[in-house]
């Protein structure tokens, strides 16, 4: 009965939902997910009236109206909506302690912003005043300076024990009297190797802070996740602060100079460190204040650059085998193709991270291009490895092919295992959950490798 | 009866997490079943759910996915996690324990 109905007058009611949703759509907190969900709403509601023995227009109209004005429907969602961007970098707290809470924040930042620069002044007063001179010291710290102000944050962000975060903390120093403690001869290779693992584990460190206050702990995948997008949110403020910066910097030294009085030393030793590291804690706090306003960013990021990046590692598989050169005879060569390579996991990465698995249940033609991405990167990976086996039969393990070694290793298998995770996914077999999963969990392979690298390098290859 | 705008929030995720314990449903199946179980003594407007799922998604409290119904349109259902079956154990504590109190006087009122 109720077919016939809605066949004698579907063409008004499907006019009907399409005016109602396009008035629905030109809210900005309302995605496409949420039109979805709330006109299959309206239309189970009218299906229900309909078979109460209403009419379809009356139907449709009670249906509207107990979903409620569109204006108020678009408030509730903007509360939580992730596409509610722009409109308040500052949220007006709700209550009054919220809002005393919300200065308190912003005091600890500002706080944390100047320890951070204060810290990266700490070995001047061991003397290593001279930053040319004493550049191994600031380097292999550097790390430290930049994430330990972020986890204080975090830490008072997220509320959390300090007994439950005593260990953490306590692997934190261990790593900062291991760094510092261990002996360094020339020519400091295991040291600067050091210096380059340390912001993978003072990031992982982080990994731990950021993600132990939620219900399903720090190590579950969705966790991970956010945390990976906190990262590469926080790294595009960072590099917006940092550019900054550098123009104030710029301006600086440049009127100074008009003035003929020498600033260099000043912006030495104290502008330019305590503004690099003070960034870190600030774009934290930033993030954290507005997750969401660079989310819209991150896959728009992550779409450019993946095509073009394939199309740069399919140039360098053809510069590879077109004029055939032998790429292990040049080490900065392999140095670089490592750097591709990194970029182009972050670049797979922040795919995942930018991807709404909900949204997008099916396989789309960017996961396909991520998979074309990974496919060259493991075609690279592979020529790297082969130019460093070859280098270390000819010169033998030194502590920079070591490292190269490993982390090729580590990166082929990532690489291997993200691409199985796509072919599985876009093939039916296994979910874009799984993907995630396991790209999470790898995350602790690359943690225990900095580990060997910053603590047993060293040792192994006797400090030099 | 019409209840206060606070304890209709205050109560809704409660009801949205200990409804989705029972099985996984869709929005507009959880309003029916918060008037079936309460006489329609509780009816909340339809839009303001929505929100509320949304952010106890955000929370991890409980998942989503989407599924046809047999008339080909899809259905948003929401899943409930065990986070959120821990949040709803400790809520339900929590109520229970104003609903002890409130007795406790009811019955000293009656002394």
């Amino acid at each position: 009965m109720s077919r016939q109905k809605e066949m004698s007058s579907s063409f008004d009611l499907e006019c009907q939902i399409r005016k109602w949703k396009s008035h629905l759509q030109s809210q900005e907190s309302i995605g496409p997910e949420d039109l979805e969900e709330l006109e299959s709403h309206v239309r189970d509601s009218v299906e229900e009236l309909m078979n109460k023995g209403l009419s379809i227009e009356e139907s449709f109209l009670i249906a509207v109206r107990r979903l409620g004005e569109v204006e108020i429907i678009n408030e509730e969602f903007a509360k939580v909506s992730t596409e509610d961007v722009w409109r308040q970098l500052f949220i007006p707290a709700a209550t009054v302690s919220d809002a005393k809470r919300n200065k308190l924040e912003l005091i600890i930042v500002l706080a944390l912003a100047v320890f951070g620069g204060l810290l990266s002044r700490i070995p001047m007063l061991f003397g290593y005043v001279d930053l040319d001179a004493h550049a191994l010291v600031y380097v292999r710290n550097a790390a430290l300076f930049a994430f330990f102000p972020v986890i204080l944050y975090v830490f008072w962000k997220r509320s959390l024990t300090l007994i439950k975060s005593l260990v953490a903390f306590a692997v934190c120093l261990v790593f900062a009297i291991v760094i510092n403690a261990y002996p360094s001869y020339e020519p400091h290779h295991t040291q600067i190797l050091g210096a380059i693992h340390m912001p993978i584990i003072m990031l992982y460190l982080l990994m731990y802070f950021f993600g132990s206050s939620y219900p399903s702990g720090w190590r579950h995948p969705n966790t991970r996740l956010n945390f990976v997008r906190f990262i590469g949110e926080g790294f595009i403020f960072t590099v917006l602060i940092g550019l900054g910066g550098m123009v104030l910097i710029g301006l600086t030294v440049g009127t100074f100079e008009l003035m003929e009085i020498d600033i260099a030393m000043f912006v030495q030793n104290w502008m330019a460190p305590c503004g690099l590291f003070g960034i870190f804690p600030i774009a934290a706090y930033l993030v954290e204040q507005k997750k969401n306003l660079i989310e819209s960013i991150a896959p728009v990021l992550s779409r450019i650059f993946t095509p073009l990046f394939f199309f740069v590692l399919l140039a360098l598989i053809g510069g590879f085998f077109i004029p055939f050169t032998a790429v292990w005879e040049n080490r900065s060569t392999l140095i670089w193709f490592d750097i591709i390579l990194v970029l182009a996991l972050a670049l797979t990465l922040y795919s995942m991270g930018a991807k709404d698995s909900q949204k997008e249940s099916r396989a789309t033609v960017w996961d396909m291009m991520t998979l074309a991405l990974l496919l060259a990167a493991i075609v690279v990976d592979a020529i790297a490895l082969t130019g460093i086996v070859i280098r270390l039969s000819r010169f033998g393990f030194t502590a920079n092919k070591s490292a190269a070694l490993g982390e090729n290793i580590i990166l082929l298998a990532n690489l291997i295992l993200l691409a199985i995770g796509y072919i599985r996914y876009g093939r039916k077999k296994g979910t874009f959950g799984h993907i995630v999963a396991m790209q999470m969990y790898f995350l602790e392979i690359y943690a225990l490798w900095a580990t060997i690298v910053v603590v047993l390098f060293p040792i192994i290859f006797s400090f030099a | 009866m019409n209840m206060s705008k606070e304890l209709t929030a205050a109560t809704a995720v409660p009801t949205i997490l200990a409804i989705l314990q029972l099985n996984s449903s869709y929005g507009y199946a959880i309003i029916q079943k918060v008037r079936e179980i309460s006489n329609n003594e509780i009816s909340w407007s339809d839009g303001m759910l929505y929100p509320v799922l949304h952010r106890l998604e955000s929370e991890q409290l409980i998942t989503s996915y989407w599924q046809s119904a047999d008339t080909g349109r899809r259905r948003k259902y929401y899943q409930i996690t065990d986070a959120g079956n821990r949040e709803l154990e400790q809520i339900t504590s929590q109520w229970s324990i104003v609903q002890h109190a409130l007795d406790q006087l009811e019955k000293e009122r009656s002394r």
